[in-house]
């Protein structure tokens, strides 16, 4: 085989090729991809190339008057930006949240961990439906949470809760956090508790540990969270229809309604790939900018 | 550099005792091993006195201050982990740097001394790789270095050698001894390997059931074993149980009547000690001796050790300097009879306890 001819024919001392299974295992994987990913997306595409009619419906065209449109609108722009700022906000917050939860359930020797396990993943077998309805049963008017302020004395009326920025970042978060757990606890699971204990062997306080052993070791798990939870947050459907009211417009919600209600698909088409786009983008920007840090400080401190 | 005691130290897990009330006294620069049968405390009295384990009772002194509640980064101690846990993201410079930094040493300084240290375990040339890019045995030496570069009033060592093959374990463990005896420091080091504990300490711990069974030299260890579990597990002895009929005479369950020293014990249930290397062996039956028949003739190079039945159905294993060519010895194989003869004085008489030695009997 030609494969073993020019092993033979190397130097000696070169790493030899080995044989691997690997790029065949990828075939059934790489069909799958194409057939149910991107033939529709590359049919998507070209629609958001078409016109729009609407008495005709789509009219095939090669315009890019729908992208004009979008960068021309401030209300568009407008509603990509609340996108971002949700995404970012709610990604940042989980991590916040999620780090401290996710080290102890990686920590903990507890018999209660695996119970700790089920009671994370547990929201994820309810669907974001459902736990929107229960957030109305919290954040309502009639809801739990001002049912409480009243009886209290801390406020005389109901606050309004529902139907507010506030509503879908809570909603959103709660959605996110368990993806960013589990991604954080098995990183840091994979860390030795060694390590932490050789830091603070040689003197270091716990934050001084976190800070320089804990937090680069687990930076992996705290980029692999965050794009996840980012590109879910971006692509928020039911918790900001539900949550939000029909004042708080986020890109997933806008370009559903082109596609159903004024039945616009070249926009609506539009709308996809510029939501998929900066999606895109800004994951990239965020994970260089993470990973680059990472090495230059490594470089940094190298001995000259 | 400064002294450490335990005093009673314990640790509990529930209703089972790790570490059952381990006092020590560690003189400065000295160098302590622990050693004993796996699960018998060792790592958990190792960290105790790192503070990574809170001890259930007891007290830690180091320099004579107490830090029994002082958390790990408050100790001054120096530890080598048998993973080595090295800082994976940073380079062998950094990783030796890093208990420096911790104490706000001068940067011109600390580099100075990060060069020392790592030239002290010939690793210089490697100070900018990434410790995944090491062998075991360098990643060992950089976990040295790290640990000594700080100078610590304690250094401590769990197991730093069992990673290594044998012929690299000899290399760092002369190498240890030399650094620890030109620092000066204070050392504990555990293992399980009573060759290892017998060339590089200055005393020996020996633990069993989380209990100190004895504390002394290599010497003192080997030539005078407080009970049965030591004299098994410091070099190896025979063990004839019987009863002490009076100062000086020894009879053997199997009826084998032997002169013992006639100091200490008083007569009653007794075990007697013997190791095999102080029993002389002559072809054929004769009366000088203890009479049996050889069951094995095992060959170890400047060594020969056989292994003899005696009538009355005890077992003795007899270890010599293999006969040369000529000697009538050479020619006794299994089945022939042969007389075993030791000095008196080499019989230590022990407290029949429970601390049966793991190859009894058959040695
Ligand atoms: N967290 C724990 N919970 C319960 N028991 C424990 C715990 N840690 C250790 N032990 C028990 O304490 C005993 C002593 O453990 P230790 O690790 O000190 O042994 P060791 O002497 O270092 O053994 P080895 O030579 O195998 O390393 C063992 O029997 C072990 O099972
Ligand atoms: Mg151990």
């Amino acid at each position: 085989m030609a494969t073993a001819a020019t092993t033979a024919a190397r130097p000696a001392g070169r790493r030899a090729e080995a044989f691997s299974l690997g790029p065949f295992l990828l075939v059934p994987a790489s069909l799958l991809v194409v057939a149910f990913l991107a033939a529709p997306l590359v049919v998507l595409f070209r629609y958001s190339f078409n016109r729009y009619s609407p008495r005709e419906f789509m009219i095939d065209a090669f315009t890019l008057e729908n992208y004009a449109r979008f960068f021309t609108d401030a209300y568009f722009i407008g509603v990509l930006a609340t996108t971002v700022q949700v995404a970012a906000v709610c990604t940042l917050v989980s991590l916040l949240f999620a780090y401290p939860l996710a080290y102890l359930m990686a920590r903990t020797e507890s018999r209660w961990k695996s119970a700790l396990v089920i009671a994370v993943v547990f929201p994820l077998m309810v669907g974001n439906v459902v736990r929107a309805a229960g957030w109305m049963a919290v954040l309502g008017n009639e809801g739990i949470v001002n049912h409480l302020m009243l009886s209290l004395g801390i406020v005389s009326q109901p606050v309004r809760l529902m139907y507010t920025p506030f509503a879908v970042y809570v909603g959103i978060i709660a959605v996110v956090l368990p993806y960013m757990i589990l991604t954080l606890q098995s990183v840091i699971e994979g860390i030795g508790r060694d390590v932490e204990e050789a830091a603070a062997n040689l003197g270091a306080g716990p934050m001084t540990t976190f800070r320089r052993v804990l937090l680069p070791l687990s930076l992996p798990g705290v980029i692999a969270g965050g794009t996840l939870v980012f590109i879910l947050c971006m692509n928020a459907y039911a918790t900001p229809v539900l949550l939000g009211g029909p004042q708080f417009k986020m890109m997933a919600p806008a370009l559903y309604d082109q596609f159903t209600r004024t039945t616009n698909w070249p926009f609506g088409a539009a709308l996809a790939f510029i939501l998929m786009t900066s999606t895109l983008v800004l994951t990239i920007v965020g994970t260089t900018v993470l990973s680059r840090r990472m090495h230059h400080r490594k470089l940094e401190a190298a001995p000259r | 550099m400064s002294e450490l005691i335990l005093d009673r130290l314990r640790k509990e897990y529930g209703s089972f005792v790790a570490v059952d009330d381990v006092s020590l006294r560690v003189e400065e620069g000295e160098l302590v091993a622990l050693l004993g049968p796996s699960g018998c405390g060792k790592t958990t009295t190792l960290r105790m006195i790192a503070g990574f384990i809170e001890p259930t009772a007891g007290r830690i002194t180091i320099g004579g201050r107490d830090v029994t509640w002082d958390p790990p980064y408050r100790r001054d101690t120096g530890m080598v982990f048998q993973s080595y846990a090295l800082f994976p993201h940073m380079t062998v410079a950094q990783n030796v740097a890093f208990g420096l930094e911790m104490r706000k040493v001068p940067r011109a300084e600390a580099e100075t001394r990060v060069r020392r240290a790592l030239d002290l375990v010939r690793l210089g040339h490697l100070a900018a790789r990434l410790p995944r890019q090491l062998s075991g045995g360098q990643q060992q030496r950089v976990a040295l270095a790290r640990a000594l570069v700080v100078n610590p009033g304690v250094f401590l060592l769990d197991e730093p050698l069992s990673n290594l093959d044998a012929k690299l374990r000899l290399e760092v463990r002369v190498e240890i001894r030399e650094l620890q005896k030109r620092l000066g420091l204070t050392t504990v080091f555990v293992t399980h390997d009573q060759e290892e504990a017998l060339t590089l300490a200055d005393r020996l711990v020996v633990m069993d059931h989380g209990v100190v069974q004895q504390v002394g030299t290599p010497e003192e260890l080997y030539e005078s074993p407080a009970n049965l579990f030591v004299a098994g597990f410091i070099g190896r002895s025979n063990v004839l149980r019987g009863r002490l009929a009076e100062r000086g005479r020894f009879i053997s369950k199997g009826g084998l009547a032997l002169a013992v020293p006639a100091d200490g014990m008083a007569p009653g249930e007794a075990a007697l000690a013997l190791r095999p290397e102080r029993i002389g062996v002559a072809p054929g039956a004769s009366d000088g001796g203890v009479v049996g028949r050889v069951a094995l003739v095992t060959y170890l190079g400047a060594a020969t050790e056989y292994r003899v039945t005696l009538d009355g159905g005890e077992t003795i294993t007899a270890s010599v300097p293999t006969p040369r060519p000529g000697d009538p010895l050479k020619l006794v194989s299994a089945g022939d009879a042969v007389t075993l003869t030791w000095p008196a004085e080499s019989c230590r008489l022990l407290a029949p306890g429970p601390g049966a030695t793991p190859d009894e009997g058959g040695l």
